[in-house]
């Protein structure tokens, strides 16, 4: 048999099983089975304490609605927060030390804050575009590699696409199940954002903030008043 | 009593314009308003109010392209008149302040429009056109707006623990 027909082989192999893998595993061909499993373990059971918690900044509005959010969200549990901001955004920066960490207390202030190169600015070519989305990926998996993180939460800015891919390799090798959880913006009444459109496939809950985008996205839960 | 106009981060020339009319400043004063706060961003070429006229209404108008505080003119105000950024929109709402938004159709993203008229649909804020804007606030129907409901994030911390049990 002739070398290239081995490549070819192992190849069609691997790719087979990893498309196996992600058929077993992915949400969007899951989700009734695994929301009903984790909405019975979920019930009265012990939380099991400290937690570390990746969240994904991106620009101004996305991140003035992730602040709202995270006033829901424990600090005292999730006690190790890993903030995945892009390199050019200063506002986020500010917000980190301001109004996200700074009003809470002193003694749960424990987070990273991990700068990534943009994924995409805006107007870039789509040629240059995959280029940076791959300094991105291995940025961010080089930080979610030194901190794994517990669970991502993220809402919308480019970012969170590739933190969701990054979070999804160790589940795809079997090593850690990494849930992702996605809330699009409050700005997106009909339709879903690009980043939305993707994270629905990779996100294990998958939060919309009006009640219209249910009729086109089943898998999504619609949760009114969040922000 | 107060209004505040504000066009966020950016500018909106039409709306500042049309806050500079007499029209408007009659308006205004004809519903017992005194002050009024402009927050122009960018658009400071648009606002030119009459010179004369709010003397002779007894109005007295502040302005200013940028703020670092503006939850204090947000607090104060009785009346919100606001671009349709999502940011400015539930900050008004939040404080509970009358609100009028005039969505900005020169932008690319036409979704601050679907928001503006969501939120208007279920009676917690007026969106009108720049035109119209001194109508709209002749008529005073922000007056009877329905009190937007308060934020609950908690559910988003609910929703993690479920995650990692």
């Amino acid at each position: 048999m002739p070398l290239w027909l081995y490549i070819l082989t192992a190849i069609t192999g691997c790719t087979a099983l990893v498309a196996l893998r992600l058929y077993y595993i992915l949400p969007i061909f899951t989700h009734n089975k695994a929301r009903s499993i984790i909405r019975r373990k979920g019930k009265g059971a012990r939380l099991p304490a400290k937690k570390i918690l990746c969240v994904v900044l991106g620009s101004g509005g996305h991140t003035a609605e992730m602040t709202r959010l995270l006033q829901g969200v424990d600090f005292d549990r999730y006690n190790q927060r890993l903030y995945i901001v892009g390199d050019t955004d200063h506002l986020s920066m500010d917000q980190i030390g301001g109004t996200l960490e700074g009003s809470r207390d002193p003694l749960t202030e424990d987070y990273i804050v991990c700068r990534v190169p943009r994924s995409r600015a805006v107007g870039q070519s789509w040629w240059t575009s995959v280029l940076t989305a791959v300094h991105c990926f291995v940025c961010v998996c080089r930080h979610m590699y030194l901190n794994t993180p517990d669970v991502v939460l993220c809402n919308g800015p480019g970012n969170c696409v590739v933190v969701g891919v990054v979070a999804w390799v160790p589940r795809v090798l079997g090593i850690k199940r990494i849930p992702v959880v996605y809330i699009e913006s409050f700005a997106r009444v009909w339709s879903l954002s690009l980043s939305g459109k993707i994270m629905y496939l990779l996100a294990d809950r998958f939060i919309v903030q009006w009640p219209g985008l249910v009729q086109n996205y089943p898998r999504a839960e619609y949760i009114p008043n969040l922000v | 009593m107060l209004a505040y106009v504000t066009v966020g981060s950016t500018g909106f020339d039409q709306l500042i314009g049309a806050i500079s009319t007499p029209a408007f400043l009659r308006a205004l004063s004809s519903r017992g308003f005194r002050r009024l706060v402009v927050q122009y961003g960018s658009s400071s070429k648009s606002f030119n109010p009459p010179s004369r006229v709010p003397e002779t209404l007894g109005l007295s108008i502040e302005h200013f392209d940028y703020t670092r505080w503006p939850q204090q003119y947000v607090d104060n105000a009785d009346l919100i008149i606001s671009h349709a950024g999502t940011g400015s929109i539930l900050e008004a709402l939040h404080a509970g302040k009358p609100t009028i938004v005039v969505p900005n159709h020169d932008l690319m993203d036409a979704h601050q429009a679907e928001i503006a008229e969501e939120l208007a649909h279920g009676g917690y804020l007026l969106v009108t056109e720049a035109e119209l804007l001194h109508r709209v606030v002749e008529e005073g129907g922000f007056a009877g707006l329905a009190p937007y409901p308060h934020a609950d994030p908690r559910l988003i911390g609910e929703i993690l623990d479920e995650e990692t049990i």
